[in-house]
């Protein structure tokens, strides 16, 4: 017996029915963007440690760190909102605002033991540069709609929620420092109960105390937003822009997001609306991103930017089989040696074509390994080809014009 | 009821049955599933019953929408799940214990640089000594935890206590408690969004019946 071949920790290969799903999917949302006018942008793997550290970014402790020959450490991106905000704050400084780029790549982050989530992570993403008001937020939200439909999820949910209005509810409640510590750690832990608990102590007037508890419960319509702006008359600002991004995102004619005020994200560079999308057979949110108004100054180009990205696995689970049928490509016996010149002239029309050798044994089993429904061969009665799956002769004009027509 | 419910086997085994049912949940087929994993309950819910320190896992990956499970698993285990109420039974507390007499503590930190520690709970034990400021050297044991230290594989134990009669028995001692612990309704972040109004109106009747 040979010795086991092991992948590092997390990670896995891709096999080519999987890939071609990933692909197909990645096209879809690419295509959903492309049509809000995203262009892609490409960012290496590996920056400088010191892109991350400008980005103040604590949620990127977890990432594989190298040296490079100089001594200076170097990072496999454990995000790409970091360097895409990177990327258009330097070479697209110039650029006339807004900004729309998206990008299809993989994030890296050492796995944790015992969780299911992989080292790499495919997302596909946007971010919207230089727009700070609520028609790009709604922009956003609608493109992710709008992708998410285009790949297939039949009955994605968006929740939208803003770290802006937790912020000025808690500093309308006048909560104390260790008070509002205590609570943001709550909400990052998704912990409602710990929120109560830490809620009970900000010492809130009456009306305010009732909504402070239940805020991270809080989800639904504008009705959400009209309560809270009620009982705390300094959060009404925030809660004013969120029932604007919800009027906004209805007039784009994509379904209604939820006002979910307990959507937060781990990551501290969030400073507005927080987005969520979710997909019945995903185990955790397909898309996730927000208003990030603050991390383009660390690079030298202030500008408002708000994003979201697809994380392309948990997709691929969410969706199910690709409803497409296999390619009804061919293979064909002696493609690779006595029919050369007829492979080529079926490649020219489009067929793709698997060609064997002549004296190729089970052609079928290659057929049925690779997905292709039809095996052609030239036998003594001249061009016969078999369907794989039905096991029938069929006529060859029900593959098209070729060589044999 | 499109709805699947981790329930912990073991000590909350009861407790949470009788929780469930005061919410209104058809909890009579479980009682009687005999070694029945998954009971499923026409028109109700699907119930999925597993070790307490499962229940995280399996709502986190999806494979349940609702668990019931102790606070000791989640700040254990550390999934990431909403924590949407307190269910208030199954009370009980994280202490750390050494045997009865002097307190070998600060005797072991003064000496050794570290105090030894076995437990089932390696995260709470390791996160506890740091925010104490004390280094500790973790032991993990499955069983029994009791036995570490008298038979000096340890100093002493972080362990659960609800009587201390273990404790008691073996001439341990609570020495310092690490936190309280009750048993909490947890979900998966995407049920809680794909099922809101289900999951809002559970949880309503679960603080109403608990609360």
């Amino acid at each position: 017996m040979t010795d086991p071949v092991p992948l590092p920790a997390g990670v896995r290969d891709v096999l080519p029915v999987e890939a071609a799903e990933l692909r197909a999917l990645a096209d879809a949302l690419a295509g959903a963007f492309a049509s809000f006018g995203f262009r892609e942008v490409m960012t290496p793997l590996i920056e400088l440690a010191d892109v991350l550290d400008r980005a103040e970014e604590d949620g990127v402790g977890r990432a594989y760190r190298l040296f490079d020959d100089e001594g200076r450490v170097l990072v496999l991106r454990p995000d790409l909102t970091i360097p895409v905000a990177r990327l258009v704050a330097t070479r697209m400084a110039d650029h006339p605002d807004p900004v729309r780029v998206a990008y299809n790549a993989r994030a890296v982050r050492p796995p944790v033991a015992g969780k299911i989530e992989g080292a790499e992570q495919r997302q596909a993403g946007i971010e919207l540069v230089g727009l700070g008001g609520p028609e790009a937020d709604a922009e956003v939200i609608a493109a992710l709609a709008t992708a998410l439909a285009a790949a297939g999820v039949p009955d994605a949910r968006i929740a939208i929620g803003s770290v802006a209005l937790v912020s000025a509810v808690l500093g309308g409640v006048d909560a104390d420092p260790p008070v509002r510590d205590a609570m943001w750690a709550a909400l990052r832990g998704r912990s409602l109960v710990d929120w109560r608990e830490a809620a009970s102590a900000a010492g809130a007037d009456e009306d305010a105390a009732a909504v402070l508890a239940d805020l991270p419960s809080l989800r639904g319509g504008p009705e959400v937003l009209q309560r809270i702006a009620a009982a705390v008359p300094a959060a009404a600002g925030e809660c004013d822009r969120m029932a604007d991004v919800l009027r906004l995102v209805a007039l784009h004619g994509v379904a209604a997001p939820m006002v979910d005020i307990g959507v937060v994200r781990d990551w501290a560079y969030y400073s507005g609306v927080v987005i969520e999308a979710y997909a019945a057979g995903a185990m955790a949110p397909v898309a996730v991103g927000g208003r990030y108004d603050g991390l383009a100054a660390r690079f030298g180009r202030a500008r408002p930017a708000v994003g979201v990205a697809v994380a392309l696995d948990l997709l691929h689970h969410a969706v199910g089989r690709g409803a497409e049928q296999p390619d009804i490509g061919i293979v064909l016996v002696g493609g690779c040696d006595q029919y050369i010149g007829e492979a080529a002239a079926l490649r020219a029309r489009g067929v793709a074509v698997v060609a064997l050798p002549s004296d190729a044994g089970d052609a079928e089993a290659l057929a049925l390994a690779d997905g292709r429904r039809f095996v052609v061969r030239h036998g003594a009665e001249g061009w016969v080809a078999r369907d794989v799956i039905g096991g029938a002769e069929v006529a060859l004009s029900d593959l098209g014009e070729g060589p044999w027509t | 009821m499109d709805l699947r419910i981790c329930v912990p086997l073991g000590a909350l085994f009861d407790d949470a049955l009788g929780a469930m049912a005061a919410v209104g949940l058809p909890v009579d087929p479980l009682r009687d599933a005999g070694r029945r994993l998954i009971v499923e309950v026409p028109g109700g819910p699907t119930y999925i019953t597993t070790r307490p320190s499962d229940v995280p896992t399996y709502v986190e990956s999806g494979a349940a929408d609702l668990g019931i499970v102790g606070r000791d698993v989640l700040l254990e285990r550390q999934p990431d799940v909403y924590e949407l109420a307190d269910l208030g039974f199954g009370g009980c507390r994280m202490s750390w214990c050494t045997p009865d007499g002097d307190d070998p503590t600060a005797g072991a930190i003064e000496r050794f640089g570290v105090v030894r520690v076995a437990t089932k709970y390696v995260n709470c034990a390791e996160r506890f000594f740091e925010e104490t400021g004390r280094k500790a050297e973790i032991v993990k044991v499955n069983g029994s935890v009791e036995l570490a230290p008298l038979v000096g594989l340890s100093d002493g134990i972080v362990d659960l206590v609800a009587t201390g009669r273990t404790l008691r028995e073996n001439g341990l001692v609570e020495r310092e408690e690490i936190f309280t612990s009750t048993a909490r309704l947890i979900a998966n972040r995407v049920s809680h969004k794909m099922q809101a109004t289900l999951m809002d109106d559970l949880v309503r009747r679960f603080e109403e019946a608990c609360g």
